[in-house]
């Protein structure tokens, strides 16, 4: 192979792989402060429909925090669909009650699950913002 | 006096300028394939770490599992690589010829395998960590995902296909079971788009899905292109026929061709047709043969020597059977010169594309040198054609008959051999020249062994593979 090839491909492949991990990294970055304040109550999220099932959780807010998640549905369309759920559920009940919002990072393997698990949190939350 | 004289020189120079440049761009154009051939690989990973960023890597599961994906993308991105290289794109024909082509696409297909094989084991492995399961317990859950049992199948199908394509395998097969079995890795990449479209996250949305959907669109479509509608449509269009058989030796036929409007096809001496003959035994069997002749508007020759089944039938062909063609390809003509002088080596049948290609140049006496050997009399195919055109064109012509030298590693003849005959002494000025070989296999390799032992570079050798 010509050294011209071998060059220019590890430049361009040095390139391409530094601008992804740049992206993911910055865009996938947790925001950790939650605009306005909550009022405290229980409030239930809209329920998301994604292909392994449906989603949607319920917020507890206390002293303008959010202080706990509830799933109320998880994916459950197959044994593996559950599995995912009971891994990713727990770590994004933590993840959400430390940043606060509803902008965390994505579970791996789970990507369904995740955004349908923040997409009905950021129903509930929109709720207890009015 | 002077201006007549000096005159050819200024041509000359402007023909050799013209080829150094000609080379170059060629080079250049080799060299980008070949870069962007490597750099989609390492797109298909950026695009993965761009829409999943460092998460995705959090535990050891998480990584096993990525890693996992990863191995499926590249190995997919690999696999669409060689359906282009398989699809005889013109511009790919032309930068780097056809041969080249399939030897890069041979070189990929155990790496492919392999990444795909990983691909399955590392997500299997990666979703029982995640589970707490063994992999074995984890197999019923990932079959039972949407679209899961069909890129199992895949898979299964791409080993098929990748086994009997080992040099070993191969040879135990004919060449159309292998073929009929390596047409199954398309059925293979079908099966294995759907689960990346739906279980593959990284190819669900956005920006990534549509890269992907562009490069499938690129492999297929050139496949469907230029292996599927070009050649119906030229083969429709040309309406070629043989014309007539002629004997030119034991085992050895020259076939005429006569079809419609044949210099639209622009064929350079040198390139070899697939060609298909429909005839009830043979349409099924597509033959790759060069053109042993410039053709003219309305007629072609090709000259075949029964090497398997399938071209001994071709003796017999019925007058006014019905020729089915692809082509034309290969870059074993006057376009790939980069050099002022001419060399020419053939032996056996491979003196047909050699014949053509001699015959399409346009040669300043002096300027070509033409050896053709042969183990027998029997075998100096066309040698009378070849020789009444060096004559005319002023070329240097020589042969070399007798089997070759015992001990194996030399192209000559044990004659020419203790007579201390060498590449060199037949092409004094070899530093100089293109040398275009075409023979059997092994004799080719040691021709351009001895070749590159006298220093010619890469660039300046030609070859022609005539066993496949």
């Amino acid at each position: 192979m010509k050294t011209r090839v071998v060059v220019g491909s590890a430049i361009a492949s040095l390139a391409v792989l530094v601008t992804g991990w740049v992206v993911g990294t910055t865009s996938n970055i947790p925001v950790a402060t939650s605009a306005t304040k909550l009022a405290d109550g229980k409030y239930t999220g809209d329920t998301e429909q994604t292909r392994y099932g449906a989603v949607q959780v319920e917020i507890t807010v206390s002293g303008g925090a959010i202080t706990d998640v509830a799933a109320l549905q998880l994916t459950n369309a197959d044994s593996r669909s559950q599995e995912i759920s009971n891994t990713a559920a727990p770590i994004l009940r933590d993840e959400v009650l430390k940043a606060q919002t509803a902008s965390v990072a994505t579970v791996s393997g789970a990507t369904y699950t995740t955004e349908g698990y923040l997409t009905s949190l950021q129903s509930a939350l929109d709720k207890a913002k009015a | 006096m002077t201006a007549t004289v000096s005159r050819p020189a200024v041509i000359q120079r402007t023909t050799a300028q013209n080829r150094v440049v000609q080379f170059k761009r060629r080079s250049a154009a080799a060299d980008a394939l070949a870069i962007s051939a490597y750099t989609s690989a390492a797109i298909a990973v950026a695009l993965f770490l761009a829409a999943h960023g460092p998460n995705q890597f959090g535990t050891l599961a998480a990584s096993v599992t990525s890693i996992g994906i990863l191995c499926g993308l590249v190995g997919a991105d690999f696999v669409l690589i060689m359906l282009v290289l398989a699809a005889r794109v013109p511009l790919i024909d032309r930068a780097v010829g056809h041969d080249r082509a399939m030897a890069l696409h041979r070189t990929l297909g155990k790496p492919a395998l392999y990444l795909l094989l990983g691909h399955g084991l590392l997500i299997l492995t990666g979703y029982a960590m995640a589970a707490g399961v063994n992999p074995i317990a984890e197999i019923g859950a990932l079959w039972a995902l949407p679209d899961v049992p069909l890129a199992i199948i895949a898979l299964g199908l791409f080993i098929t296909v990748v086994v009997t394509s080992l040099v070993a395998v191969r040879r135990k097969f004919p060449y159309e079971f292998w073929h009929a079995i390596h047409l199954l890795s398309y059925l293979a990449v079908a099966f294995a788009i759907p689960h990346q479209f739906s279980e593959g996250g990284v190819l669900a949305a956005g920006f990534s899905r549509a890269y992907w959907v562009a490069l499938y669109i690129v492999a297929l479509g050139s496949i469907l292109v230029f292996r599927f509608v070009l050649p119906v449509v030229r083969s429709i269009r040309h309406g070629i026929r043989v014309s007539a058989i002629e004997k030119v030796g034991p085992d050895v036929v020259n076939i005429y061709l006569s079809g419609r409007d044949l210099k639209a096809l622009r064929p350079a001496g040198g390139q070899f047709f697939v060609w298909r003959f429909f005839t009830g035994s043979t349409w099924w069997h597509a033959h790759p043969i060069s053109l042993s002749a410039s053709p003219s508007n309305t007629e072609a020759r090709i000259t075949v020597r029964a090497l398997g089944n399938g071209s001994a039938r071709l003796a017999k062909l019925p007058i006014g059977t019905r020729v089915w063609f692809e082509g034309p390809y290969g870059i074993f003509t006057d376009a790939a010169r980069t050099s002022p002088k001419l060399a020419i080596v053939a032996a056996g049948i491979g003196v047909t594309p050699v014949r053509a290609l001699f015959e399409h140049s346009r040669l300043a006496p002096g300027e070509a040198t033409v050896l053709l050997r042969a183990t027998s009399e029997e075998q100096s195919y066309l040698w009378d054609e070849l020789e009444a055109l060096a004559k005319q064109r002023g070329a240097n012509f020589y042969t070399m008959v007798g089997p070759r030298a015992r001990g194996g590693d030399t192209w000559m003849s044990q004659l020419d051999l203790e007579r201390h005959v060498s590449l060199r002494s037949a092409f004094p000025d070899l530093a100089n020249s293109d040398l275009y070989v075409c023979g059997p296999q092994a004799w080719t390799d040691l021709v351009v062994e001895d070749a590159r032992a006298n220093g010619l570079p890469d660039h300046q050798i030609h070859t022609e593979r005539f066993d496949w």
